[in-house]
């Protein structure tokens, strides 16, 4: 047991110098980008005069790397700053669009999981068969479809024509929000279940080749029981590596689906912040993102060793 | 081998993996099961607009702040509209002002002194409203950074004798004073309240004497609104306000289509023909004080040469660009000033589309074979890129070529105001009714906005701009603008290209929406019905 708290112990200690690298790079970055809030602000009544007043007042008149020390030193207590735009500190602003996006993120992955087991084991079962020819197919087709457009096209199927689902919105309450998130939720599981349900068929493809399953067999041990006990649960955890390090993608694509579905999470206030050079919601935002995808991979780590026991923590 | 053939065989850790799995499943049977069962909900849902008692609209930009004197984005503006006061307002056309919180009005006879006298009106927590709220907010206003003070720098003193009068003192006579006043800038907020729970605090949930109590605001999704209970005005036909906040234009079609919205902002403009075909539908475009132009930065040499600018005139087709940004549905632009807007110089015309003629003057200025420039467009701007395509290839006709430059919003605009533009995409909006806001930025080299960019002045336009603010005879203002207009026609420090309209789409059971040209709808909130849908 000490060697697995030791382990989490490192791991947590190794996200320091990776959210310090996100820090600086994300501050950075961001005031590379030519464009002035000020100008967002005051849109067509631009003044220099006017800009100047507005710079004064957010403190981007001074030198960057003070700038830099100012957002470090109020990040260690807790305070993003306030947005530029909103006229509300950063911190609650995310606050508010967080849960959003984690609940989409979060039901994207098991609609995906649900899809992509059943299918993943059944086309390497039929390997070449028309079920698998389907899959195959299938899954390249949902792949290439951009998350936007297929977005549309369930809108306009299950929303506009059939009428089962709402056409935007997140809805108040645990069903209010299944309800109202199954399209979008269903328009990035298709496209991530592509990637789950390949890997698990390959994976099983492979595991199915194994002199064990044979041994396993030849000691008498009924079909099925290999299968699920030896077969399955060897090729599941390629997937589980998959599903922590495709973690970035969900991400990616959750910020247009949002748009296309009208859901106030983070990855709309992302780009509307990128958009208005809201420096404080930017760099509050890509934090917590990082940080979701250091802590996703780490839970991945935890979750491949403790399904595999050849990974150790070490 | 052993390994992997010992290792799938503990089976009480097997047991234990297979909980979550179940748990896995059975929710998303939840999922599948509030699926089907939602859309039951979703009838319910409309339900409550079938009985008319809500309005539905579905807006294209997020709200970001309920804070007038903070206030820059339209739909937040129309939403701070219906939730506070103002001591007057624009009317329905935006020609003139008519009361809101102040019954009546009196102005001495220098123009220096404006006594008004307020109504009987409570804010939605029963609380009156006092002309000591009335001075705490326009000062506040005046005084917020980055706000909209440049207004009202005439603006002496604003004072409180008692809790019905208001008397504004002015330092020199301000003629647009009454149409500053009517702003969204100066809308009259609980003072007592603002001051107990902080700015910040209160416009998270923000009380005011409008028509709409804000009941419900769920950051980037939707708003909610009831009556105020309070309200002295007419009773509205319906009970509930709902906004929506949906970015994605197809979304918005799609809600108003399934009857899930009763109004949406916006409607792509390339849809307006088919949204206009359904029998269930219908769609509007209220005129606006949108005025789209192409800023000329005379630190670019031939832009100096009135020669070049008055031969760029006659070389774009204003209709052209009518049809093709704004499918036919825009007006071709004459005068810089918004149209049919106060004051606004209705015998200057559109300069016709003559190419001969423009390579007829351009032969006569100091570049007679053209030159190269480039035009700055904003990226995503289906009808601003039309109108680049159109000029890009009008001006090639006359020997000019252009080089279109595409940039993100902030990048273009910060490209633009830089003063080595040479050709930009710009457009105009009022804020107030009076011309002076948009003369004072396109044409007062000292308005802080370099003339809309393009560095050029003229001293009887400018000193003109000047007098205007201060006369208080209307005729006068009038001919004075119209003169001003006339300068800036003739000079074309800037291409006036089009005025494009507000445009809406609304189910036809939705009777009697209207927007003024500002913008604002909660006028019309007071009378519109919504049919059984």
């Amino acid at each position: 047991m000490s060697g697995r708290f030791g382990f989490l112990g490192r791991r947590v200690l190794q996200l320091i110098p990776v959210a310090l690298g996100i820090t600086i790079l994300v501050f950075f970055l961001l005031h590379l980008v030519p464009g002035d809030p000020a100008r967002q602000i005051l849109g067509q009544h631009y003044t220099p005069k006017a800009a100047a007043e507005i710079h004064h007042k957010l403190g981007l008149d001074q030198p960057l790397w003070e700038q830099y020390k100012i957002f470090m030193d109020r990040l260690v207590h807790g305070d993003l700053g306030d947005s530029v735009y909103y006229n509300q500190s950063a911190r609650s602003l995310i606050a508010e669009r967080l849960p959003a996006t984690m609940f989409l993120i979060a039901y994207a992955g098991v609609l995906a999981a649900l899809i992509s087991i059943p299918i993943g084991i059944i086309a390497a079962l039929r390997r070449g068969g028309v079920f698998d020819q389907a899959t195959r197919i299938g899954t390249l087709i949902t792949f290439a479809m951009p998350p936007f457009w297929f977005g549309i096209i369930l809108l306009l199927v299950f929303a506009l024509k059939l009428q089962l689902f709402p056409v935007s919105g997140y809805g108040s309450g645990l069903t209010d929000h299944l309800w109202h998130l199954f399209l979008p939720a269903l328009t990035i599981a298709l496209a991530f279940s592509t990637i789950l349900t390949r890997t698990l068929r390959a994976s099983m493809l492979s595991t199915l080749r194994m002199d064990f399953v044979d041994t396993a067999r030849i000691k008498g041990i009924s079909r099925t029981t290999v299968l699920m006990r030896h077969v399955v649960r060897n090729a599941i955890v390629a997937i589980v590596v998959v599903f922590g390090i495709n973690l970035a993608f969900l991400i990616g694509s959750t910020v247009l689906v949002e748009n296309v579905f009208s859901i106030p999470g983070l990855g709309q206030l992302l780009v509307d912040s990128v958009s208005s050079r809201d420096y404080p919601v930017v760099q509050g935002t890509t934090l917590v993102l990082a940080f979701l995808v250091v802590v996703v991979n780490l839970v991945t780590d935890v979750v491949h060793a403790a399904l595999d026991p050849r990974v150790t923590y070490e | 081998m052993a390994d992997l053939l010992d290792t799938p065989t503990t089976s009480p850790r097997r047991t234990r993996r297979a909980r979550p799995a179940a748990v896995l499943a059975a929710l998303a049977m939840v999922a599948l099961a509030a699926g089907c069962g939602g859309s039951g909900g979703s009838t319910g849902a409309a339900g409550g607009g079938a009985k008319a008692d809500t309005l539905v609209i579905a807006n294209a930009v997020n709200v970001d702040t309920l804070d007038p004197a903070a206030n820059s984005v339209n739909e937040s503006i129309w939403m701070t509209q219906n939730i506070y006061q103002r001591l007057l307002q624009p009317n329905a056309n935006g020609t003139d002002v008519i009361p809101q919180l102040a019954d009546t009005w009196d102005i001495s006879d220098d123009g220096l002194t404006y006594t008004f006298h307020l109504g009987d009106h409570k804010f939605s927590d029963g609380s009156p409203v006092t002309a000591e709220d009335v001075r705490y907010s326009i000062e506040r206003s005046i005084h917020y950074d980055g706000g909209w003070g440049f207004l009202l720098e005439a603006v002496k003193s604003v004072e409180a004798p008692d809790p019905k009068t208001v008397v504004i003192t002015l330092s020199r006579p301000h003629a647009p004073l009454l149409a500053d006043l009517a702003m969204y800038a100066y809308a009259v907020v609980p003072e007592k309240l603002v001051k107990a729970q902080g700015a910040k605090t209160f416009f998270q949930h923000p009380i005011g004497s409008g028509e709409w109590a804000l009941t419900q605001w769920n950051k980037g999704s939707d708003l909610t609104f009831k009556v105020n209970p309070y309200w002295s005005g007419k009773k509205p036909n319906f009970t509930t306000l709902k906004i929506m906040i949906v970015p994605n234009d197809n979304s918005r079609v799609l809600l108003l289509q399934n009857k899930n919205a009763d109004i949406i902002e916006n409607p792509p403009g390339n849809l307006i023909n088919e949204l206009s075909a359904n029998p269930d539908l219908q769609t509007y475009l209220f005129p606006s004080t949108r005025v789209d132009f192409i800023q000329l930065d005379q630190h670019f040499a031939p832009f100096k040469d009135p020669k070049v600018r008055e031969a760029l005139n006659y070389a774009i087709d204003r209709n052209a660009i009518v049809k093709l940004a704004y499918s036919g549905h825009a007006t071709p632009g004459s005068s810089f000033m918004p149209y049919k807007m106060q004051y606004w110089n209705n015998s200057l015309k559109p300069y016709p589309y003559d190419p001969a003629k423009a390579k007829e003057i351009l032969s006569q200025s100091s570049y007679p074979n053209g030159f190269n420039t480039f035009l700055i467009e904003v990226a995503n701007d289906v009808a601003g890129n039309a109108t680049a395509v159109v000029i890009k290839s009008d001006l090639a006709k006359i020997g000019i070529n252009v080089d279109i430059k595409t940039y993100e919003l902030l990048t273009a605009y910060g490209k633009e105001d830089g003063g080595n533009s040479q050709m930009g995409q710009r457009y105009w909006t009022n804020d107030i009714i009076d011309p002076d806001e948009v003369a004072t930025f396109g044409v007062d080299p000292n308005g802080g906005a370099n003339a809309f960019s393009s560095y050029w002045g003229d001293p009887t336009a400018t000193k003109l701009v000047h007098q205007a603010r201060g006369e208080l005879d209307p005729d006068k203002r009038r001919q004075m603008y119209e003169q001003i207009q006339q300068i800036v026609y003739d000079q074309t420090p800037y291409l006036i290209l089009d005025y494009s309209p507000y445009r809406y789409a609304a189910g036809k059971w939705v009777h009697g929406f209207h927007a003024t040209p500002l913008g604002n709808y909660n006028l019309s909130l007071e009378t519109l019905t919504v049919d059984q849908h």
